[in-house]
């Protein structure tokens, strides 16, 4: 069997997945995060159903603003700030990372199960999609690190892209913009509450966001 | 031209970061008026959108923006006298974001792209967030940050839903653009499996942003400390606007026979919302959380009657109207007691009878009307999805809904009669002069849907009718 090249570098992902389960520092999870980026946004020039030019100038945005522009803001807005640059997990690294990797295995086993055509060349493709999907969920809810929330949001959006441009062509710019929009909006609006927050709890640990109940 | 309603408040909703605060206060009531004149001209003409690839004008999205235009108008005029009272740092943030959510509300009521309508939703979050930030207390802080997490991630859910859909054309083998008028003209020939995953995915997506418990932990935290006029279109707008997407995914559903999966899932939500709110409701000490989780009731209604289909599909379009106009008005009336009493707890407040007589009316009317008494439109709406409940078997589904009706009813009156009857710390002074503007925006409110409760015209029931029959409903 031969591996098609992006099968190759999906794989990278994954690794990088685990690898941001195991990050105790904020820089180093944005720069999994800024790798993750790169890669998903360079995927669409490989499986290039019709990759006119507009498309290629459109991916090639994407993949600034993902892969660079995101992740260096986030950079510069902690460095400026001077966030505390732990991750504060709630649940503990090693933890994290087992989890991780049954979440992976859960992904390959349920993207098995489906059958879709389109992409049946690429074997990695929709595992890496789900695990993306997930495993951001997971640094979601796992972290409390305001910023490391953030983060593990793009890498949903990250994952959601990934199916988005690939499983189907019709609908595929518009989902790219799409979401380009609203990871750019969204993350702006994000980081403006974010120094709010250390400004008002002098921290970005969302332990402190516990007074409103029921 | 369609696309001249939302872009009208989008292009005002730039120039009023800009410009002074009285002119920008008068741009907001300016707006309001122009919107509502445009929406009535859409009514009646019923155009073709120039992209229309992305837009078009259905009989669900006229509903929606008739709503939307009527109580906008109101809004903004209560909004100016609410300014004058309350101190608010950087009006022209305020009104500036006020009428951006305005434009994108509009937009997901005219979107016809799937996509297009989840770029539209996903903007109202953005543009509503500031809006509950407003106060930048800390409480009000968190409010911001939960709420527009918990939402991106429902959206994200949302959107991940919708590329399914496409999946689905593929698998399908269906060349069609990716509209939901299109799809639904299409829909026997989706992959069944790809749709129903992606109905899913979108009725947890945007029923995330409906309010739909349990995923509706965002909701009484924004509408409590957003200031009353934001609460108030948060509730009776932007609640429709989310169900709206669902609506019209169950279209699709609908048209492709697979309306049984659809309504169960539909009707389980619902159920489980209303119980939530029926739950929460009884201990409510914040007179505007209590408010916030009869929204949730309300969404939970319409999404049951939604699933049930037939008459009661009739009686949640009716639901959802009646809501709109009563819980905005409900939301402004708590506005003024915010102000008057300048605290949020109930145990604070009190004697609102002879304290706030005018106020008092508008609450207690509004309260009358929101538990479903008639004659206020939310009795027929909620008689009618009960008798759809029975008329096709969902006995038990009609149990559980009519108990958790009778619970939310005590507790909510329970609260009301505190805060009108109880006996008042009469050294406080109360801090608002009942001006006219400060109450005729609830009282027309209030009488919209008293009006409408006896006499409805021709054009908004043919409406109605035409928008339900694509999901199966009717008067039958």
């Amino acid at each position: 069997m031969i591996l098609h090249p992006v099968d190759t570098i999906l794989s990278l992902v994954l690794l990088s997945v685990l690898f941001a389960f195991g990050a105790s520092r904020l820089p180093v999870l944005i720069k999994v995060i800024a790798f993750q980026g790169i890669v998903v946004s360079m995927v669409p020039f490989f499986i290039g159903h019709d990759m006119n030019a507009g498309g290629m100038v459109f991916t090639f945005a994407t993949l600034i603003i993902r892969g660079i522009i995101i992740p260096m803001s986030i950079y510069v807005a902690i460095k400026k700030v001077d966030i505390k640059r732990e991750v504060e997990p709630i649940i503990g690294f090693h933890a994290s990372i087992l989890c991780g990797l049954g979440l992976i295995v859960a992904a390959t086993y349920i993207s098995k199960q489906l059958n879709i055509p389109s992409i049946s060349d690429y074997k990695l493709l929709f595992p890496v999609a789900i695990a993306l999907l997930v495993t951001g969920m997971f640094l979601l809810i796992a972290r409390r690190n305001a910023i490391a929330m953030v983060l593990g949001y793009i890498m949903m959006e990250n994952g959601i892209y990934l199916v988005g441009t690939t499983i189907s062509i019709r609908a595929r710019h518009i989902v790219e913009f799409g979401i380009l929009l609203d990871i750019l909006a969204g993350v702006m609006i994000m980081a403006i509450i974010l120094q709010n927050i250390k400004r008002t709890f002098d921290d970005v640990d969302t332990a402190n966001l516990r007074t409103l109940k029921e | 031209m369609v696309e001249i309603v939302f872009l009208a408040p989008f292009i005002t909703g730039i120039i009023a970061f800009f410009i002074p605060k009285a002119m920008g206060r008068r741009l907001l009531v300016g707006t309001g008026a122009v919107h509502l004149f445009l929406s009535l001209l859409l009514w009646k003409n019923r155009p073709e959108a120039i992209f229309n690839d992305y837009f078009a004008v259905t009989p669900e999205g006229l509903l929606s923006l008739l709503v939307i235009s009527l109580l906008f108008f109101l809004i903004s005029i209560y909004t100016i006298a609410y300014l004058k009272e309350s101190e608010i740092q950087n009006e022209n943030i305020f009104t500036g974001f006020m009428l951006l959510f305005l434009s994108t509300m509009t937009m997901v009521t005219l979107s016809d792209h799937i996509m297009v309508m989840w770029i539209a939703i996903e903007a109202t979050t953005l543009a509503s967030a500031p809006l509950i930030y407003t106060h930048r207390s800390a409480a009000s802080l968190e409010a911001t940050w939960k709420y527009i997490l918990i939402c991106s991630v429902g959206i994200a859910m949302a959107l991940l839903g919708s590329v399914f859909i496409t999946l689905a054309m593929d698998i399908g083998k269906v060349d069609a653009p990716l509209s939901f008028s299109a799809l639904t003209l299409v829909a026997k020939q989706l992959d069944p499996m790809w749709l129903k995953a992606g109905f899913v995915f979108i009725l947890v997506g945007y029923g995330t942003k409906m309010g739909l418990a349990p995923m509706h932990t965002w909701l009484p935290d924004a509408h409590s400390e957003a200031p009353s006029p934001a609460s108030a279109l948060l509730s009776g707008v932007l609640l429709n606007c989310a169900y709206l997407g669902i609506f019209k995914t169950n279209k699709i559903m609908h048209a492709a026979g697979l309306n049984d999966f659809s309504g169960t899932i539909l009707i389980a939500f619902g159920l489980i919302s209303i119980l939530a709110a029926a739950t929460f409701i009884l201990k409510q000490n914040e007179y505007k959380r209590m408010l916030a989780y009869s929204s949730i009731e309300n969404m939970g209604i319409i999404a049951v009657g939604t699933g049930i289909g037939g008459i009661a599909a009739y009686g949640a379009m009716i639901c959802m109207i009646h809501h709109s106009l009563i819980k905005s008005s409900l939301f402004l009336s708590s506005g003024n007691i915010l102000l008057g009493y300048g605290d949020r707890f109930i145990k604070n407040t009190g004697n609102m009878v002879s304290r706030m007589p005018k106020t008092f009316v508008a609450f207690f009317a509004g309260f009358a009307g929101i538990s479903g008494f008639p004659p206020f439109g939310i009795f027929i709406g909620e008689m009618f999805i009960i008798i759809g409940a029975f008329k096709t078997g969902h006995y038990i589904a009609a149990g559980i809904f009519i108990l958790s009706l009778c619970v939310i009813f005590a507790g909510f009156a329970n609260q009301v009669m505190k805060i009108s009857f109880n006996d008042s710390d009469s050294t406080k002074t109360i801090g608002l002069k009942e001006k006219a503007s400060l109450v005729w925006p609830q009282y027309i409110l209030l009488l919209t849907s008293l009006v409408l409760c006896f006499y409805m015209p021709d054009t908004l029931y043919q409406t109605i009718i035409d928008a339900v029959t694509a999901i199966g409903g009717g008067l039958k």
